[in-house]
């Protein structure tokens, strides 16, 4: 179970300050609001916990970063983070959409010995061969980590108040979606074609009230789990408007 | 007589030899700059390491430059 933060006491302790030198309140009454809103900070913790437990139990104890499935990153933040929000879940695609890419680069790797048992190559000279190798080598480590690169930064973030898509189409785009946990109004998901039915990997369509209609969460693995864990937190936000607790 | 073209051929080939690792040079630093970008957007356990690989790339694409002006 969370503990309650540090700062949130010493919050709440600054309040009851200003209440008895503000309102004179007297300081048996201290005592009594005190231990109320204690309690509320632990109810809210419970909450938390419970909620917690109950993502774990759909999604399971992934934290390694390479990992196609992150819950409760400790390590994991992004930039547009709010201060009190908290990540309750990271998804990259899965492991099997690097397949191809890793292919291609051993073979990238592995050509320029192949190349030898050309006879034509031995014609060339030995300054063009020793720019040529080091040419197609920094090309083949390029075209590996820009993939690389599009893999471990194309992320899929759930936080306890939106879902969030960031992803960097090329060299020098970058896209940022986000929708309101409360503005989510119909989550499908869509898993087709042998790899993916074989692996388990699709892609979750979450349409939104908000300015973007549509946030899609590609190739990401265990699609059901991830709508599961939606379907869960938009019934916590339900409560939380219910129950006044809405940031 | 035929005139001697090849010293006009070797330089033709260290001119596209030395443009064209200078292109690459400049998308060297593209790569580098996107990395900071994407570091800086997404934090996660693995962000030294790439910034690291980057700036080897880039290094190496510095090296390539000046083999391309010395040996060809």
């Amino acid at each position: 179970m969370d503990m309650v933060a540090p700062d949130d006491m010493v919050e709440t302790k600054r309040e009851l300050r200003n209440e008895i030198v503000e309102n004179k309140v007297e300081p048996a009454m201290v005592k009594d609001i005190n231990k109320t809103k204690k309690k509320k900070m632990v109810a809210k913790t419970d909450i938390t916990g419970d909620l917690n437990d109950r993502i774990y139990g759909i999604v399971g104890h992934t934290k390694h970063s390479l990992s196609s499935l992150l819950v409760n990153p400790h390590v994991f933040d992004f930039e547009e983070r709010a201060a009190e929000e908290k990540i309750i879940l990271v998804a990259r695609p899965h492991w099997f959409t690097n397949v191809s890419w890793i292919i291609i680069s051993i073979l990238l790797v592995l050509a320029p010995s192949l190349l030898g048992f050309i006879p034509i190559i031995d014609d060339i000279p030995a300054r063009f061969k020793t720019i040529g190798v080091l040419v197609w080598y920094l090309i083949t480590f390029a075209y590996a980590f820009e993939n690389f690169l599009s893999w471990y930064f194309d992320v899929y973030i759930i936080t306890d108040e939106r879902v969030i898509d960031i992803s960097f189409n090329n060299l020098l785009d970058k896209k940022f979606s986000e929708a309101k946990l409360s503005m989510i109004q119909d989550v499908t998901s869509r898993v087709s074609g042998l790899g993916q039915t074989m692996f388990n990997y699709g892609t979750v369509y979450i349409q939104t009230a908000a300015e973007v209609a549509e946030i899609q969460f590609e190739m990401i693995p265990n699609p059901e789990k991830i709508i599961k864990v939606l379907q869960l937190l938009r019934q916590e936000e339900e409560r939380e408007t219910l129950e006044g607790r809405v940031r | 007589m035929f005139p001697d073209f090849t010293n006009y051929l070797v330089l033709v080939e260290k001119i596209f030899g030395i443009v064209g690792s200078l292109i690459y040079l400049i998308f060297a630093l593209v790569i580098v700059k996107q990395v900071n970008t994407m570091t800086r957007n997404v934090r996660d356990k693995f962000n030294g390491i790439l910034i690291v690989f980057s700036y080897i790339h880039l290094v190496v694409a510095i090296l390539l430059v000046f083999l391309a002006w010395i040996i060809l």
